[in-house]
């Protein structure tokens, strides 16, 4: 998180992780299609050796607050492909959440199970306790045969700390709420820390409504 | 270790710090220029904090009309001097001019932030009827037909004509900051990369250099045990050895027959074991550097022979047809004559070992030359120089070597037969050591080997000639 009180805003970096072609970008993409124009920047891609880079920002986002500071949110992703595993760590400095994205293919266990433990390492390496920061779990491509089931995940989830979003982001669906529920875990976090309604006097739920009306939960309601 | 990670803010949050460093001053010069050719109207790219990145305009005739007064010029700097200051937030803003004409100017926004901003202009809005009051007023000498004239020679555009200009060329300069700001990140991304595998490679470098010293230092402990254990195991062998002997010349007493054999059989096995210790002694001497070779003139011919005659009663016990032949222009060799004939005889006698019966071996000597100071190196080719030698040959109709394993059988303790039921004996030190020892000769062996023909060992050695 970073405050510049010069432009009176407060920045929140989410990072998209995950392996390989598990549809980190088609989220980010989504993302940026099911959002207002007036509400999000140029879709950024760098690329990298046959992978890339993506990001882009949803810009200030104004609540009603006494001290009028605004809400800006970075949205990136990293690129899966192991080789590229410093441009990872360098993506994933000063991260305040992180979406671990997942392809639900029963052949694709291994390639999350060893994304989300590189995942865990190179947080450490930057200095980021991974049983600190807010992590959320989405498994994408529901739509495909031979997935683990949904019981399955239920039980995961059941288990696991982390909570379990599912989504086809090729179609939009899933991605709102992923990214709304990392929002959410991500404020709690910080509001936790930093004491934010009382230091900005911006709240919880005034920010995620506010979010929540600059995006489109039904993919077909937007045509951009 | 905590990883030192590059200041850049920008690249940890992706934003554009300074305009100027995502703006390419050429290409905005560039588009400002043919804006100009296209409409005539002067324009001006200044960064979020006052710093001018273009500047494309012509001087009018009602601008230096003006500037030739004092008040004019004044009043002139003035209305500049505003025009430059005025910074809106999201949409354009039409400053006037005392003058009547007018400047549009225009933010720059990106990633919703104002980061600099353009002003068109002056240019007088086609929907004035005529000059204000403010233009004659403001220099009691001006000549109001002069001044009037050439404000009718200035450019006239219609105020939605302005806006759609400055929206075409707002569009224009946010694609130039955009393109310019992906290929800032992706550079600084790129440098950072490096920076990061430098780093991770110093990191492993270091690892590597370290485990490297500790297997040297180990190997170092390996070689002054294998010397100290060597010495005493060889001290009370000597004695074993020492007393058969005393018992076999009858110092204690006649022997029966049965007692002389057995006798001769610890004898044997004693002088085994000395000839196993002995080599090992060498063995951690030639790693340790510490042996010292007394080098002399070694007749070719007299070693050759007397390896012959040591290994002729094995050969013959097995049929082995052994052929002797040295060459008539070999010179004499320059080396240690017990160590010289240490390795020959270990090579020989390897071979006997390793022919089946009714093979053949051949000792071979003859003149050569040979390179000194051969490295990889390019100087070192360079400037070698060669140097009369004798080769000596020892080869054999073994079983031969499987390629695999050539370039291990000089490695200590090391044998191609090396499982439990090994069919020939010896502790694998036999070829190390001759390597070794050719090797503190300066000289060079080589190896050739077909499975089921045979095996030729080529041994190169510095001739005496050279040493006078």
């Amino acid at each position: 998180m970073q405050v510049d009180f010069a432009a009176k805003e407060l920045t929140v970096k989410l990072v998209y992780y995950g392996p390989a072609l598990s549809g980190k970008t088609t989220n980010l993409r989504a993302l940026h299609w099911l959002t207002t124009p007036e509400t999000c920047g140029e879709l950024m891609t760098l690329e990298t050796q046959n992978d890339r880079t993506l990001f882009f920002d949803m810009l200030p986002v104004t609540v009603d607050s006494k001290t009028g500071l605004k809400v800006r949110l970075k949205l990136f992703t990293v690129p899966g492909q192991v080789m590229h595993d410093a441009t990872r760590r360098l993506v994933l400095q000063a991260a305040d959440g992180v979406a671990f994205v997942a392809d639900s293919q029963k052949s694709e266990a291994e390639a999350n199970r060893e994304s989300f433990a590189n995942l865990k390492e190179n947080l450490r390496e930057i200095g980021i306790d991974p049983e600190e920061i807010p992590i959320i779990i989405q498994f994408n491509k529901r739509d495909l045969d031979e997935i683990r089931s949904d019981e399955e995940l239920a039980e995961l989830a059941a288990r696991s700390k982390a909570t379990i979003y599912k989504a086809i982001a090729t179609r939009g669906y899933g991605v709102v709420p992923t990214l709304l529920g990392l929002i959410r875990e991500t404020w709690n976090h910080l509001e936790r820390q930093h004491g934010l309604e009382d230091k900005f006097g911006i709240g919880a739920v005034s920010l995620m409504t506010e979010i929540e009306s600059k995006l489109k939960h039904d993919p077909r309601l937007r045509e951009r | 270790m905590t990883p030192e990670y590059p200041a850049e803010g920008d690249l940890i949050l992706g934003d554009v710090v300074r305009l100027e460093h995502v703006l390419d001053r050429d290409a905005v010069g560039k588009v400002c220029r043919s804006f100009f050719a296209l409409f005539g109207l002067p324009v001006r790219v200044i960064a979020h904090d006052g710093e001018l990145l273009a500047d494309v305009h012509q001087d009018r005739p009602l601008c230096r009309y003006l500037n030739s007064f004092g008040s004019g010029e004044r009043a002139c700097d003035n209305t500049v001097g505003d025009v430059r200051n005025v910074a809106p937030a999201r949409d354009s803003v039409v400053h006037p001019c005392f003058s009547g004409a007018a400047y549009h100017v225009t933010p720059i926004e990106y990633q919703g932030r104002a980061v600099g901003r353009f002003v068109i202009g002056p240019y007088v809005p086609a929907e004035a009827d005529e000059a204000p009051a403010s233009l004659l007023a403001v220099d009691p000498s001006l000549d109001a037909r002069t001044a009037l004239s050439h404000f009718e020679a200035m450019p006239r555009v219609a105020r939605d004509v302005a806006a759609k200009l400055a929206a075409h060329l707002r569009g224009t300069l946010e694609i130039l900051v955009f393109s310019g700001h992906r290929t800032q990140l992706a550079s600084t991304m790129q440098v950072a990369n490096v920076r990061e595998n430098y780093r991770e490679l110093a990191e492993k470098n270091e690892r590597l250099r370290a485990s490297f010293e500790e297997l040297q230092e180990l190997d170092k402990l390996k070689s002054s045990f294998l010397a100290t254990v060597s010495h005493e195991l060889r001290t009370p062998l000597t004695s074993i050895i020492g007393y058969t002997e005393m018992l076999e010349s009858g110092a204690a007493g006649t022997l029966s027959d049965g007692q002389s054999e057995f006798l001769g059989t610890i004898r044997h096995k004693a002088d085994q074991l000395l000839g196993l210790i002995g080599r090992l002694l060498d063995l951690g001497r030639l790693e340790a550097d510490t042996m010292k070779l007394h080098k002399e003139a070694v007749d070719a011919r007299g070693l050759l022979s007397d390896v012959g005659s040591t290994i002729v009663p094995a050969a013959n016990r097995r049929n082995i047809v052994l052929d002797i032949d040295i060459h008539d222009d070999t010179p004499k060799l320059f080396g240690d004559p017990v160590r010289l004939r240490q390795i020959v005889l270990n090579l020989a006698e390897n071979a006997v070992k390793f022919t089946p019966e009714g093979g053949n071996i051949a000792l071979l000597a003859a003149p050569g030359t040979i390179d000194t100071g051969v490295g990889g190196g390019l100087g070192e080719a360079l400037f070698s120089s060669s140097r009369t030698a004798v080769v000596l040959t020892v080869r054999d109709s073994g079983r031969g070597i499987p390629e695999e394993q050539v370039s291990r059988i000089f490695n200590a303790f090391y044998q191609i037969d090396g499982g439990t039921t090994r069919e020939h004996g010896g502790a694998g030190l036999g070829l190390s050591i001759a390597k070794q020892l050719v090797d503190a000769h300066d000289g060079r062996i080589e190896v050739t080997s077909v499975v089921g023909e045979g095996t030729v060992f080529v041994i190169t050695l510095p001739a005496a000639e050279d040493h006078g």
